[in-house]
């Protein structure tokens, strides 16, 4: 299967690039395990209420989480666009499971791409936005706080696997 | 002038931060339109979410917002007091300075008539 290039816009995007000491087999399943997503892809003290996901294009993402105080969030199930193990992994609010169009105009699309270094992987996370007062929020809100928590979780996590 | 009293101050100190970021404002502008939960305020950068609540906090200990909880569900309300009070302090300030800026207009024509003199 070919892959895409994604060019990132800075206008648009916020990128989270880091090097992990985790293979990116590793890496690739903490993403696609629902059993595995529950436990880091929420950053604390919030966790995972409920994970569906279905690793191939067309197949459902979606997180419910849940606050310290027990209150319920769902962000609604968003699609999965690209799926090359232990490569690459792209999904998007702005569709539902089965590339069926969403409904909101707020919707982000993600571009994670883990390449081999070393013994551990180059990660990269890409939030693509359609317009930049959205990419101001998304930053604003904490994109780097929240994402950087979650891979460091992500991380702690593979390293017991 | 009238000083602010102290419990005053502190409650203008809050509401002046709380409106000071460009996020927290959003959310002001989001609860005009009427309440909205945790979830839907935060929607879609769930992962966001632990930076965004700290900025619902703020929002909360300003007075400009309240929330509460229905099941497991928290919905947020716009409180538009604490806004009046900084309408006011703000209203304040701007009389205070039409008021200085009159008296100043007055005061150079007068020392420009006493020059033509």
């Amino acid at each position: 299967m070919t892959t895409t290039e994604h060019a990132i816009d800075p206008t648009l995007d916020l990128v989270l690039e880091r090097e992990v000491d985790v293979p990116p087999e590793l890496v690739w399943a903490a993403w696609t395990t629902p059993e595995h997503l529950v436990k880091w892809f929420t950053p604390k003290p919030f966790e995972t209420a409920e994970v569906e996901i279905d690793p191939r294009p067309g197949g459902i993402f979606r997180v419910v989480m849940r606050s310290p105080e027990g209150d319920l969030m769902d962000q609604g199930a968003g699609c999965i666009l690209e799926a090359v193990e232990h490569r690459r992994l792209v999904w998007t609010g702005a569709l539902g499971p089965g590339f069926r169009p969403n409904h909101s105009e707020l919707a982000f699309t993600a571009v994670i791409t883990m390449e081999p270094s070393g013994s551990g992987t180059r990660y990269r996370a890409v939030a693509m936005h359609g317009e930049p007062e959205l990419k101001a929020r998304h930053e604003e809100m904490g994109f780097a706080e929240g994402w950087g928590a979650a891979l460091d979780q992500l991380v702690e996590l593979a390293k017991s696997l | 002038m009238v000083r602010c009293m102290p419990q005053r101050a502190a409650d203008l100190d809050r509401l002046f931060r709380a409106l000071g970021d460009p996020t927290r404002r959003a959310v002001i502008e989001r609860l005009r339109e009427g309440p909205a939960s945790t979830s839907e305020l935060a929607r879609p950068f769930g992962m966001a979410l632990p930076s965004f609540l700290q900025h619902l906090a703020v929002l909360e200990e300003a007075g400009l917002v309240t929330s509460t909880k229905e099941g497991r569900v928290r919905t947020y309300r716009l409180t538009p007091e604490p806004l009046q009070a900084a309408e006011d302090w703000l209203g304040t300030q701007r009389d205070l300075w039409e008021r200085r800026l009159d008296q100043f207009d007055e005061y150079v024509l007068s020392l420009e008539q006493e020059q033509r003199r």
